[in-house]
């Protein structure tokens, strides 16, 4: 497609000294009684607006924390989260909901949807949360399940779509609020190749087409390379090779 | 995120688990059911107390005291104030008023009118109350007459046995008891409607008055005065004095010994209206009166022109409420007075303690409701802890997470409520209705509510309920709120 070439071409992260999400020596720890388990050992790192990174690691290796400290849905031990050029360090209980209400959206592995709701409820309870109301609310979720190819399984529940179908109102949910950044932690994991294909496909167009942010955390080498600009790889808490561009071509 | 929303939600929790909801909400049932049968009993009990007293009038009724003629002379004369004045029947003269100073006025016609303005007063009676001879059917007897105003709206000539009540205040008709026409020997009451009923006075001295008002403290806590003196020798050679048409008889209170008092007044058996009661006594004066007049006169306590006033006075209310108010104006102006509201205050005192023991028992019940609340509160928060962790994730703030928690409390409080208020209404009909055919009927009862629900109480029971589930899911709920999104959305 022209538009990742293109996109790959003005490759932000040697333009910008100024990342939209990052972290400044994040670290952190967890107790275990006596013992001490180190999940992320002073990470640093940036992703710019518009970018598309993959992060890789063996099992254990704090992709995950690292993600949710970005999502804010943790804090880190020490060290800062970074968004937009601001702390999240000294934010209240209540701007951090703001946070991850406004500024990311979040989809997993497991689709985290809420099983007794329908696919257009789930979208919904979003916008509730983001303050939209009535007739507004209704449109945006459909126009949201819509722009995932979902226009025929409003009234669905999770139960009765397949995988795929479940990433795609969980992306759906995820963006109901326009945040700027999306975070997905293995998004495929659950999927077959072709579904997860699709599902990043999905996730590429609108990193190129609005300049979505997508930082994702994978096991599959080959996804990793076909639909990332660039893969972080993470060993024991700590990122060993930051700035693989795979997506020159 | 709008109210609205979160009403949604929780509404939709307990859908989701509707057996559960359902148990829940049914030891909230119990719990009010039971605060508002134990209360609305114990209200039940303290209304239907009450309203015998209110339809006595005894609520809406005081009766005031002017300073009396005999004490004026006699204090100037330096008798003592204290004695206990007795008339010439030897019945004590006044009864004691305990936290009341003793009357500084006279009550005479202007204290009277000046009364008859003071917010909240209806009417005021002075009471007139005479012992002439009486003939009726032949037989003759001293009775107690007394005035009554009319119309009259007091209780006392509420039920007629037969006929009806004084037509005007000049009418020279009578309304006597039924017991009246029994000594009297009529054997139907009435019998007695439209025959002539006679005051006798002796015809050589036309001023011997019997007897002067006797206040009405006397004859109302003492023996009603029907002492009948036989017929064969007294008033044979009598002249007649005044002449009346007997036109109502007045109904026997059921369940009431001794004749049964209503109100404040008298114990008459023959009440007249109060202009005949007062032409008589102004007619027939006391020789004792005149005697205090005299003196009371000649020392210089009242003036030529002042007459002696009446001993009493019943003044009605329009409501129980503004007693105290008339009250406190009454011994501004310097009169004495006396409401049965005093004695009641300790019976208040009583069924305070009554109800509140009632709705010790019902609270209990809703405390071990709320426990039932709490838990399925908790069980459901364990339910449902990856569905809160997305709920934070998607940016729920703690306090929304918190408020659908105690909005779920709230609806099942208020559910429990409102359906445990209907379920004690239910009861309470069925229970009167069970009393009145087991217990009342066969004794030929009449039907009674046993029971009270005024609006506070359902309400206060509702808000009760709603207050109790929301302290029970204070725990709950925080713990909810609690949750760590990081943990719960860990994928298995
Ligand atoms: N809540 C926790 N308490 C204690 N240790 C934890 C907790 N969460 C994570 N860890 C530890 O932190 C380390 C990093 O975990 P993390 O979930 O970030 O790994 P990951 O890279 O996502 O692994 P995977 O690829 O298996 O998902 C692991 O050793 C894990 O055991
Ligand atoms: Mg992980």
């Amino acid at each position: 497609m022209s538009t990742q070439v293109e996109h790959s071409n003005l490759h932000p992260s040697a333009l910008s000294s100024h990342p939209l999400i990052g972290a400044r020596e994040v670290a952190k720890i967890y107790r275990m009684g006596q013992t001490e388990v180190a999940a992320l050992d002073h990470v640093s790192m940036g992703v710019d607006e518009g970018e598309f990174v993959a992060i890789q690691g063996t099992s254990g290796s704090g992709k995950s924390t690292l993600l949710n400290l970005l999502g804010g849905l943790d804090r880190p031990t020490s060290g800062e989260v970074i968004f937009d050029g601001r702390s999240l360090a000294p934010f209240s209980k209540k701007e951090m909901a703001r946070y991850r209400r406004r500024s990311v959206g979040m989809i997993f592995q497991g689709f985290n949807l809420i099983m007794t709701m329908t696919a257009v409820e789930n979208v919904r309870l979003a916008l509730a949360f983001g303050g939209l109301r009535g007739r507004e609310r209704d449109a945006r979720a459909e126009e949201l399940l819509a722009r995932v190819g979902l226009e025929g399984r409003l009234d669905h529940r999770p139960a009765e779509l397949s995988g795929g179908e479940q990433q795609r109102v969980s992306i759906a949910r995820a963006l109901a609020n326009r945040p700027r950044v999306l975070l997905a932690d293995e998004p495929t994991g659950n999927l077959d190749s072709t579904r997860a294909h699709e599902i990043l496909g999905l996730l590429r167009a609108m990193v190129d087409r609005d300049r979505l942010t997508v930082i994702m955390v994978t096991h599959d080498q080959e996804l990793a390379a076909s639909f990332a600009d660039r893969i972080i790889f993470m060993k024991d808490g700590k990122i060993i090779e930051r700035n693989a561009e795979v997506r020159s071509n | 995120m709008p109210f609205l929303d979160i009403l949604q939600l929780s509404l939709r929790n307990l859908r989701e688990a509707k057996l559960r909801a359902t148990l829940t909400t049914m030891g909230v049932i119990v719990g009010v059911a039971v605060i508002v049968t134990m209360v609305s009993f114990g209200l039940g009990l303290q209304r239907n107390t009450v309203e015998r007293f209110k339809a006595l009038d005894l609520f809406n009724e005081l009766t005031v005291y002017g300073q009396s003629v005999a004490n004026l002379a006699m204090s100037r004369s330096g008798g003592n104030q204290n004695t206990n004045r007795v008339d010439e029947n030897g019945r004590r003269q006044r009864p004691l008023l305990p936290n009341s100073k003793p009357a500084t006025r006279i009550l005479d016609e202007a204290a009277v009118a000046e009364i008859e303005t003071i917010p909240g007063v209806v009417y005021v009676e002075p009471v007139i109350v005479f012992t002439p001879f009486v003939r009726s059917n032949g037989r003759v007897f001293t009775e107690l007459v007394a005035g009554a105003s009319v119309p009259n709206e007091s209780s006392r000539f509420k039920e007629f046995a037969a006929g009806s009540m004084i037509s005007s205040s000049d009418a020279a008709e009578v309304v006597v008891t039924e017991q009246w026409t029994q000594s009297f020997g009529y054997e139907k009451p009435a019998d007695a409607l439209g025959k002539t009923l006679e005051f006798l006075a002796p015809p050589e001295k036309k001023k011997d008055e019997r007897e002067e008002e006797k206040d009405s403290g006397a004859s109302f806590f003492g023996i009603p005065l029907d002492e009948e003196e036989s017929g064969e020798d007294a008033g044979k050679d009598a002249l007649v004095a005044r002449s009346f048409r007997i036109v109502g008889v007045l109904k026997e209170q059921k369940g009431q010994q001794g004749g049964g008092f209503r109100g404040l007044t008298a114990n008459a058996s023959i009440f007249v209206s109060l202009k005949a009661a007062r032409d008589w006594t102004t007619e027939y004066r006391n020789p004792m009166t005149e005697v205090a007049l005299e003196l009371a006169r000649s020392q210089g306590a009242i003036d030529e022109k002042q007459a002696e006033g009446f001993v009493s006075a019943t003044v009605r209310v329009t409501d129980p409420v503004v007693l105290t108010n008339v009250r406190t104006r009454l011994t501004e102006l310097g009169f004495q007075s006396f409401s049965i509201m005093d004695q009641l205050e300790q019976l208040r005192t009583v069924f305070l303690i009554i109800n509140a023991t009632l709705g010790l028992l019902g609270g209990i019940s809703l405390l071990v409701a709320s426990f039932g609340i709490a838990n399925t509160m908790i069980m459901s928060i364990l339910e449902r802890t990856r569905e809160i962790g997305i709920m934070k994730a998607i940016g729920a703030e703690d306090g929304e997470i918190r408020l659908i928690f105690f909005v779920e409390a709230a609806v099942i409080g208020f559910v429990g409520g409102v359906i445990g208020v209907l379920t004690a209404w239910g009861i309470d009909g069925l229970s009167n209705r069970l009393a009145y055919r087991y217990i009342l009927k066969p004794q030929n009862a009449s039907y009674v509510d046993f029971f009270y629900i005024p609006s506070y109480l359902w309400l206060g029971a509702i808000a009760f309920a709603v207050l109790v589930s929301i302290i029970a899911a204070l725990y709950p709920a925080s713990r909810a709120a609690r949750i760590d999104p990081v943990k719960a959305l860990r994928h298995d």
